[in-house]
């Protein structure tokens, strides 16, 4: 029988090592990440349960089939699996031949177009406005309004999952913003 | 393709505990894992040592042979 380390007493950068070494190891990781990646999976693909379970299965297998490349550069190890995650919901949209309805909460939106033009409240028409504009949004633009509003990350999250300065985030979010404001007269 | 819509029935964007438990498989993972890092055997060919072992049998067999 193979002697496992007592894993209680190892650090999360100890346990990558040893995952990097014995797959073994990677159960550990995959225990205290799976909810969390589910979940941000399961709420981008609208609520989706087996297709967002196979998308997180594929996160994961990614994640230990390059975990040999997998480098501590300051950030949570977490980030390194949510940008995997990203890569593969995207890539999931790109390959589906059929549209894929995701539901936004009222709420969400409501708040979406308080940041473009200022003023609290939505109405019917402007929930519908807003929701074709941003429809139309290429899809790494709307992967930022996704992730900022619809899964309320902070810039310092989404700066993580593209491996941005913090500062670059927020200037990627506010120039969309600023398109999305400039389209919102003109419809 | 990917389409925002309002949530008009207030589905649930977050996953039940149930659904959760139902989704968690390290097994699958590492299942798949083992399919796709496992490598198949060394075709004879291109191990050199076995090859040279079978040719040398060969050889002693006919030498073997044609003494007789």
């Amino acid at each position: 029988m193979k002697f496992k380390r007592n894993i209680k007493n190892l650090s999360e950068s100890e346990i990558i090592e040893l995952a990097k070494k014995e797959s073994y190891y990677f159960g550990i990781l995959y225990d205290v990440y799976f909810e969390q990646i589910f979940r941000f999976v399961f709420s981008r693909l609208g609520g989706n349960e087996s297709i967002a379970g196979d998308v997180t299965q594929e996160t994961f297998l990614k994640a230990m089939a390059n975990i040999q490349k997998y480098e501590d550069r300051g950030f949570p190890f977490s980030s390194w699996l949510y940008r995997i995650a990203q890569n593969e919901v995207s890539m999931y949209f790109r390959k589906s031949k059929k549209d894929n309805f995701v539901p936004v909460e009222i709420e969400k939106l409501n708040d979406l177009k308080d940041e473009i033009t200022g003023d609290a409240g939505i109405s019917e028409v402007e929930i519908d406005h807003l929701i074709s504009m941003i429809n139309e949004l290429e899809a790494s633009h709307l992967d930022i309004i996704e992730l900022r509003f619809f899964q309320q990350m902070s810039f310092k999250e989404i700066s993580e999952i593209y491996n941005i300065s913090e500062a670059n985030a927020k200037m990627r979010t506010y120039r969309i913003l600023e398109k999305l404001k400039s389209n919102w007269g003109t419809k | 393709m990917r389409k925002f819509t309002r949530n008009i029935d207030n589905k649930s964007l977050q996953p039940t505990e149930e659904q959760i438990k139902r989704q968690k498989d390290f097994s699958r993972i590492h299942h798949d894992y083992e399919k796709l890092t496992k490598r198949g055997k060394k075709p004879l060919y291109r191990d050199p040592k076995a090859l040279i072992f079978i040719v040398l049998v060969a050889v002693i067999i006919l030498l073997l042979f044609l003494e007789s």
